[in-house]
């Protein structure tokens, strides 16, 4: 029998099995009593995990680490909570986009009452089990539909072997999502995007989010003397069915059997200062569009990330870059639409931000993805509608932020948390060029945008 | 392994051993279920600890001078310390983001267990700090400032900053931590009358010389 397909099976089996017990689990939820859920479990203030939002500080590393299921709450509130994004919100962008930014919105200047809605679950499904999950669903108001979101529910236990040795299992949704920094892409700044503008990131490298909620991950990991973590994890896309299910989405790409992901870090402390080194990476076999009879591509992911932070009550300054190089073998695309037989794609990711008593902050950030120039791919028909069929795109995005509540609330709900920011990105290259990028006079500059934005979550 | 001509080459290195990638962690596991001593005969006291170690350090010997180290910290005044916490009698600013919520759900049993555990830790030893600042600081710890009724520390907190009973251990502490303390009780942010007076007429500068002392006792 084919090696592949026996290794499918096995999978196939363990996925069953583990989503047959999550099933089993979630319906005896035990009340989380001693995200907004997350500070309701713990009784403490978002501050304490979060440096900014949503950027995590070691204490809420060590939290997430450990399955989601530290306690000392009074709440007896379930684990829910609601986050609203763009509630309201303002999107202007230097050149208008003709045929308006998105459907039932103008071309410009878009004021926006809500961008998402989104419902979590997040907290210790059974802290006696160490069992917890960050489980999330949303409703896109924009694109007006409502799909599952990022899900990672894990089981983690800690143990000595020569050092305090943490380990777990997830079963997630979005490659480097149970990630602890903010460094690789499932987490990193920014962490809001206007719905209403030119995408930010035109094309990216696999694991960016490309297959975000469109796979089914089982991963292990373990962190020993907080300060050498592990993890290896294997995706599978879902079905057809599952996936127009959950998504609402039809033609996406398929992996043939398992794709496999791989994380390692290390992450030195000392007095106020956390730092973190590693490397990260995936590996795929892709019926791109789900069209069988022409084999597969084939892409490799590799990447290296770091973060520093420094935290103090007044002062908190953090930094996070990571570059992801990918190497795409497109026997498939190419068979079926003449794209080249192999690509490269770069993708560099570099940001800093300053939070003054966690509650007035200032990001810096600078993006550049570059590789192969392909017509098919990149060229004129395509949404990247490069005239030098290229993906190149590089730019900065400034944000300054106003976060009131992450020392507590107010009175009437001490668990509300809310961001109002402002999101100013300049374009210096978009999709191969400066200037002229289409072929038809829009510039890169043309797609700087200013967003004006208010967060919330409860 | 052979090469199987069914398979475009581009799959030739894309086969990783995932059944062993994932049945190796899961054997490590199964393996380390029963190794390590546990932090405490009581399970909950056990568990509590893997919590409190997260911000309080390994063993209770913190690296972030924002949370105290508590490695051989008194086992009285710790006791009284979480119950202040869990009744928010102590209310300065980290104790209300941090421990009120890590408290409140704390039993008389599991405080004294914490208590117990910690109480037994080796404490960290000393660091020595700027020399001249340690001088200064050692004449305040040891002879107090007659002229401002500021009492020798050491006649409560011991020679050695080691504390005794409710008296907290001060020696080997972080120094930030020590002046953080310090000006919280000179001004009340945290309530103690004792050490409100016994505080509250230091300047900014002695209360840095006398932390950088006990820092390093």
């Amino acid at each position: 029998m084919n090696h592949c397909v026996r290794i499918g099976a096995k999978l196939r089996h363990a996925f069953a099995i583990v989503g047959a017990v999550t099933a089993a689990l979630l319906v005896g939820i035990a009340s989380a009593d001693a995200l907004p859920s997350y500070a309701r479990q713990t009784g403490q203030q978002c501050a304490a995990c979060h440096n900014g939002f949503p950027e995590l500080t070691p204490y809420g590393r060590l939290f997430k680490l450990n399955g989601y299921t530290f306690g000392g709450g009074q709440s007896d509130l379930p684990a829910l909570a609601v986050m609203l994004q763009g509630v309201p919100s303002f999107t202007r962008t230097e050149g208008s986009q003709a045929g308006g930014a998105a459907p039932h919105y103008g071309p410009n200047n878009n004021f926006g009452a809500l961008q998402s809605g989104s419902i979590f679950y997040g907290g210790a499904i059974s802290s006696d089990l160490g069992i917890g999950a960050f489980a999330q669903a949303t409703y896109d108001n924009v694109g007006r539909s409502f799909a599952w979101d990022n899900t990672d529910i894990r089981w983690a236990k800690s143990t000595t072997l020569g050092g305090e040795t943490v380990f777990g299992v997830s079963l997630n949704n979005n490659p480097s999502l149970t990630d602890l920094w903010n460094s690789t892409p499932a987490w990193r700044f920014p962490f809001i995007n206007s719905a209403l503008a030119p995408a930010q990131q035109p094309t990216a490298t696999m694991i960016e989010s490309t297959y975000a909620q469109q796979v089914l991950g089982l991963n292990a990991y373990a962190m020993w003397n907080r300060l050498v973590y592990a993890e290896i994890g294997g995706y599978k896309t879902l079905s057809q069915g599952t996936d127009n299910a959950l998504n609402g989405s039809t033609s996406t790409d398929a992996f043939q059997g398992v794709a496999p992901y791989w994380r390692l870090a290390l992450q030195p402390q000392w007095g106020r200062s956390s730092f973190e080194i590693g490397t990260f990476g995936m590996a795929a076999s892709i019926y791109p569009g789900r069209v069988y009879g022409f084999g597969t591509d084939h892409k490799t992911d590799i990447g290296f990330d770091a973060q520093y932070q420094f935290l103090t009550d007044q002062h908190s300054a953090s930094l996070q870059a990571s570059w992801i190089t990918e190497n795409q073998s497109l026997d498939a695309s190419q068979a079926i639409n003449s794209t080249n037989s192999n690509n490269h794609l770069r993708s560099l990711n570099i940001k800093t931000s300053y939070y003054y008593e966690q509650t007035y902050g200032a990001t810096l950030g600078y993006f550049r993805i570059d590789g192969s120039g392909d017509p098919v791919l990149y060229g004129p028909g395509t949404s990247l509608n490069s005239a030098n069929n290229s993906p190149n795109t590089t730019g900065w995005i400034m944000e300054a932020d106003y976060i009131p509540f992450n020392h507590g609330g107010p009175d009437i709900w001490p668990w509300l948390n809310m961001k109002i920011g402002l999101q100013y990105i300049i374009y210096t290259k978009y999709a191969g060029a400066a200037t002229n990028y289409d072929g038809n006079g829009r510039n890169a500059s043309d797609n700087n945008t200013l967003f004006l934005f208010d967060w919330i979550a409860f | 392994m052979a090469l199987r001509p069914d398979r475009p080459n581009g799959m030739r290195q894309s086969r990783p051993r995932i059944g062993w990638a994932i049945a190796l962690p899961v054997v490590l596991v199964l393996a380390a279920c029963n190794s390590g001593e546990p932090r405490s005969a009581d399970p909950v006291v056990d568990g509590t600890v893997h919590v409190c170690s997260s911000c309080h350090g390994l063993d209770g010997r913190s690296i972030n001078p924002t949370f105290p180290r508590l490695a051989g910290q008194q086992h009285d005044y710790i006791v009284a310390q979480l119950k202040a916490f869990r009744d928010h009698t102590r209310a300065d600013p980290h104790a209300h983001t941090y421990m009120w919520g890590m408290a409140a759900e704390l039993t008389d049993k599991t405080i004294d267990g914490l208590a117990d555990y910690y109480s037994s830790q080796t404490p960290v030893a000393g660091t020595l700090s700027d020399p001249a600042l340690m001088a200064a600081g050692k004449t305040i710890f040891t002879e107090g400032i007659a002229d401002r009724q500021v009492p020798a520390c050491a006649g409560c907190h011991g020679e050695k900053g080691a504390g005794v009973g409710s008296i907290p251990r001060l020696g080997g502490q972080h120094q930030s931590y020590i002046a953080e303390q310090l000006v919280n009780f000179a001004s009340m942010a945290r309530a103690n009358e004792i050490m409100h007076d016994n505080s509250k007429n230091l300047t900014p500068e002695e209360i840095h010389q006398v932390a950088a002392y006990v820092g390093s006792l």
